[in-house]
C-alpha cells in the first residue's frame, strides 16, 4: 500500500467513510461503489488504525463486512475523536510550531525578522519571511501567540494561558472538561484541552451516546457564526434515499440545531428563503457549508420560527402550505398502571395530556406533522385504545401495522395470557 | 476569525512530538513506546522516520544525537497553550446548568472574568433537544449539587457512603455504598451512579441508583481499599432482530441503535438485516419498547423470552382495537 499516509488533509471524505462503517456496518468492499477500491482500501486502514479495538469483522457470503461496534454507553472517550487528530501538515509546519514555542519562551516579544533570525541562529534553518509571517498569523488567529502593533512594526510573544494552569487554577474544572468533553456539545474541544493536559476520563460514562454526532462537530462553529451574525448560508444536502454523491445546493437562513436524543440524528433548522418555509436538514447528510451575506429579515423570519416550533412535535414543519390545515391528532391511552401516565407526562412534548380519571388519558396533539408522532406512539403498544384525527392514512397505517404485527407474533402463540 | 479542531495542532502527531521533546534525553525505544500511547496504529511505522535524526536531513529536524542518546533541539519544554478555540468552548460549557455540580459560582465568575471578552463556541440558543424528557434533574437544586458533589468525589476518592434513597419501584433503601462511575444520559437528562452496596466490608450486590432519588448522603469516613472490579456489571444479554427494508427501515434503526454493540447481516436479495443486538439487562423494558416503536418493519426473533413479552404487548393492543 505504498503512498498510505495516517494523515488526512480532506475531512469531509473521511467522514462519510467513518459514518458509513458506523452506521452501515453491513457493507461490504464492493458495496461503496461510489469511491474507487483505493480509496477504499485506504479509509479502512484508517479506521483501523483509529477504532481497532471497536472494529468488527463479519465474513459473509458477499465479502468481508467492516463495521464500528461500540457499546458507547461503557466507553470513557469517544473513539471518533480520533479523526479529528489526524490532519495532515509540511515538514515547515511542524517545524516552525516547536521553533517558534522554543523561542518565544526566552523572549518576552519579538518582531517577525527577530523571529526569522533567532530560528537561524538556534536552530540553523533559514527560513524564508514570509513563511514565517503565515506562521505567526495564523498562531495569533488560534490564539497561541499575541500580536501587537509598536509604531510601524509588529511584535509577537507567547499567549501566557497554559492549559495546565487554566484548569489548575479553577477547582472542578478538571472534573467539568471531563464530563463536557463526552456529556456536552462539542466535545471533541473539550477533549482536546484534556489531551493537551494529561487528563484521562475513568469516571463518566454516557447513555444513549451517539457517537456519530462528532463528526458532523466539523460544520457547527460556521453554522453557529451564521446564526448569530444573522447570515445566509450555501451548502450541499444530500437525500437519504439517494446513493449517488450529487446532492442539491441550498442557500438558507440556519436557525437552530435540532437535536433528537431517541433517534441519534441531529438537524439543521432553517428558512429557505426560495421556498419561502422552514425545514430540517439532516445534518449528517450536509456538505461544504459557506457563510454569505447578511439577511435582513432575520428578526422577523426568527420570530416566525419560534412561533411556529411549539407545533413541531420532533422536526417536520409539515406542508400545511400544501395540504391545508392537518387535524390534532388524539391519542386516548390506557393508564391503569401509574407508570405509564408518568412516562405520558415526562414525554409527551408539546402534547396536551388529559387525565380521564377512569383509567385512561387522553393526549392532543395539534402538530404540524402528526405522522412524526406515530413511531413514538408505538412504543405505547399494548395501551392505545383508540386514536382519532391526524389524517385517515395515519389511523389507517396504525390499524394495519396493528394486524401485521399480531400475524407476526401471535398466530403461534396460543400460550401468550 | 475562522478556527478547526480539525488542525494539526491537536493532531495525535504533534503531541507525541511534543511528549518526546519533554525529555531530556530519550532512547528509540522510549520514543516507539510514546508513539504507541498517543499515535495511531501505524504511527509507529510512519513517525520514526520523521522525528529520528536521518543522513540525508529529511527529518523534522527537532532531535540531535549524542552519546547514543536522542536530545531535544529545543532549550525548553514545549508548552500547552489553550486555543482561541478552547477558550471558546469553556466560555461555552460556563453557561451550562450543569457547571454548577462541578464548580463553586465564586470559581465560575472567576473563569468567567478570565475569559473576558472571549465569545462562547455555542450557547443554549442554539441547540434544541425535540424529544429530551420532561422530568430532567433538577440542576439548580442546592441539595442535588450537593449530593452530586458527594458522590463524585467519593467515585475519585472511592470514599465509602451512607445513603438513603428512593428505588425505581418506590421503595426506600440505607445502606452503605461506594460509587464507582457517573452515568449521564441526554434523553432522560439524569445522572446517575454506578455503585456497589457494602455489608460488612464486602460487596453485596451491584447497581445503579439516580442521584436525583438520593434523600439523604453522608459520608462513613471509610475508604474502600481493594480494588474496584466492575466485572460483568452491568450484566448484558442480546436479542435477534430482523429489519425489513420497508420505510427505509434500516437505515432508521442503524441510526437510532447506533449506541449499541452488535452484529449485521444483510440479505442482498430482499434488503433484510438480520441483527443481533447486545443491551444492558437493566434497559430490557426500555429496549423493547423501542423496538415495537418500528412497528411490522421489525421483527423480534428471540430469544423466546423477549419475543414473547413483544408478543404480549401485540396481543393487548390488537385486542383493545378489534374488542
Amino acid at each position: 500500500m505504498a503512498g498510505f499516509s495516517e494523515l488526512i488533509k480532506n475531512f469531509e471524505k473521511t467522514r462519510d467513510y467513518m459514518r458509513d462503517f458506523f452506521i452501515y456496518g453491513f457493507k461490504v468492499r464492493g458495496e461503496f461503489s461510489r469511491k474507487s477500491s483505493r480509496t477504499y482500501d485506504d479509509e479502512k486502514r484508517r479506521a483501523e488504525s483509529w477504532l481497532g479495538e471497536y472494529l468488527r469483522y463479519d465474513d459473509s457470503i458477499r465479502g468481508r463486512q467492516i463495521s464500528i461496534s461500540v457499546d458507547s454507553g461503557h466507553i470513557y472517550e469517544n473513539p471518533l475523536y480520533r479523526a479529528y487528530y489526524s490532519k495532515s501538515f509540511t515538514d515547515n509546519d511542524i517545524k516552525l510550531h516547536f521553533y517558534i514555542t522554543d523561542i518565544l519562551q526566552d523572549n518576552a516579544q519579538l518582531t517577525l525578522k527577530e523571529t526569522v533570525e533567532e530560528i537561524d541562529e538556534r536552530f540553523g534553518v533559514m527560513f524564508e519571511e514570509q513563511t514565517v509571517r503565515n506562521k505567526l498569523k495564523e498562531y495569533a488567529e488560534e490564539g497561541i501567540i499575541t500580536a501587537k502593533k509598536q509604531g510601524k512594526a509588529a511584535y509577537f510573544s507567547l499567549s501566557a494561558d497554559k492549559c495546565g494552569d487554566i484548569l489548575n487554577e479553577f477547582e472542578g474544572l478538571k472534573d467539568a472538561v471531563t464530563f463536557f468533553s463526552e456529556g456536552g456539545h462539542f466535545g471533541i474541544a473539550g477533549n482536546s484541552i484534556m489531551k493537551a493536559a494529561g487528563l484521562k476520563n475513568n469516571i463518566f460514562l454516557i447513555k444513549h451516546n451517539y457517537i456519530v454526532h462528532t463528526l458532523e462537530d466539523i460544520l457547527l462553529p460556521d453554522i453557529i457564526t451564521a446564526i448569530d451574525e444573522k447570515r445566509y448560508i450555501e451548502f450541499r444536502s444530500f437525500s437519504a434515499k439517494r446513493t449517488d454523491d450529487e446532492g442539491r445546493d441550498f442557500r438558507a437562513m440556519p436557525l437552530e440545531i435540532f437535536c433528537s436524543v431517541q433517534t441519534g440524528r441531529r438537524y439543521l433548522a432553517a428558512y429557505i428563503p426560495e421556498q419561502k418555509r422552514f425545514h430540517a436538514f439532516r445534518l449528517d447528510r450536509i456538505k461544504k457549508v459557506v457563510l454569505k451575506n447578511a439577511c435582513p429579515d432575520f428578526n422577523i423570519i426568527e420570530e416566525k420560527f419560534f412561533a411556529n416550533k411549539p407545533r413541531c412535535f420532533g422536526v417536520s414543519f409539515g406542508s400545511r402550505h400544501e395540504h391545508g390545515y392537518t387535524e390534532p391528532l388524539v391519542i386516548t391511552f390506557r393508564t391503569d398502571e401509574d407508570y405509564i401516565l408518568n412516562r405520558l407526562e415526562r414525554e409527551k412534548r408539546c402534547g396536551t395530556l388529559v387525565n380521564n380519571n377512569d383509567g385512561t388519558c387522553t393526549l392532543t396533539l395539534d402538530v404540524f406533522d402528526p405522522n412524526e408522532a406515530m413511531h413514538w406512539a408505538k412504543s405505547f403498544i399494548g395501551r392505545i385504545i383508540r386514536i382519532e384525527g391526524g389524517s385517515e392514512a395515519i389511523r389507517k397505517k396504525f390499524n394495519d401495522d396493528i394486524n401485521r404485527m399480531y400475524g407476526m407474533y401471535c398466530n403461534e402463540t396460543d400460550d401468550i395470557q | 476569525m475562522k478556527q478547526t479542531i480539525f488542525s494539526e495542532i491537536y493532531g495525535a502527531y504533534f503531541r507525541i512530538v511534543s511528549e518526546v521533546l519533554s525529555k531530556q534525553a530519550a532512547s528509540e525505544n522510549v520514543i516507539n513506546d510514546i508513539i504507541i500511547k498517543n499515535g495511531f496504529a501505524d504511527s509507529v511505522l510512519f513517525v520514526p522516520q520523521k522525528l529520528l535524526p536521518q543522513d540525508d536531513n529529511s527529518d523534522w529536524g527537532l532531535l540531535r544525537k549524542k552519546d547514543g542518546k536522542l536530545i531535544s533541539v529545543l532549550s525548553h519544554k514545549p508548552v500547552q497553550i489553550m486555543t482561541a478555540l478552547q477558550k471558546m468552548w469553556l466560555k461555552a460549557i460556563l453557561s451550562d446548568p450543569r457547571i454548577r455540580l462541578f464548580m463553586t459560582d465564586e470559581e465560575i465568575s472567576k473563569l468567567d472574568k478570565k475569559l473576558d471578552g472571549v465569545k462562547p463556541l455555542f450557547t443554549d440558543r442554539h441547540f434544541h433537544f425535540t424529544d429530551r424528557y420532561g422530568d430532567g434533574d433538577d440542576y439548580s437544586s442546592e441539595e442535588y449539587i450537593q449530593h452530586f458533589r458527594m458522590v463524585l468525589k467519593a467515585a475519585k476518592e472511592r470514599k465509602i457512603l451512607d445513603i438513603q434513597f428512593t428505588s425505581g419501584h418506590g421503595k426506600l433503601m440505607r445502606g452503605c455504598y461506594l460509587p464507582v462511575k457517573i452515568e449521564y444520559s441526554p434523553k432522560n437528562d439524569k445522572f446517575r451512579t454506578y455503585c456497589f452496596l457494602l455489608k460488612n466490608g464486602e460487596v453485596k450486590k451491584s447497581g445503579i441508583m439516580n442521584i436525583g432519588r438520593i434523600d439523604f448522603i453522608s459520608e462513613t469516613g471509610q475508604v474502600w481499599e481493594n480494588a474496584v472490579d466492575m466485572g460483568d456489571f452491568p450484566q448484558k444479554s442480546h436479542v435477534d432482530i430482523k429489519v425489513t427494508a420497508e420505510r427505509n427501515a434500516v437505515e432508521r434503526f442503524m441510526m437510532e441503535f447506533a449506541s449499541f454493540k452488535k452484529q449485521t447481516d444483510r440479505d442482498l436479495e430482499t434488503g433484510e438485516c438480520k441483527i443481533r443486538l447486545w443491551y444492558d439487562n437493566q434497559n430490557e423494558t426500555e429496549v423493547l419498547i423501542r423496538l415495537l416503536s418500528f412497528g411490522p418493519v421489525l421483527e423480534i426473533l428471540g430469544p423466546d423470552g423477549f419475543r414473547k413479552q413483544a408478543a404480549e404487548r401485540v396481543k393487548k393492543q390488537y385486542g383493545l382495537l378489534h374488542n
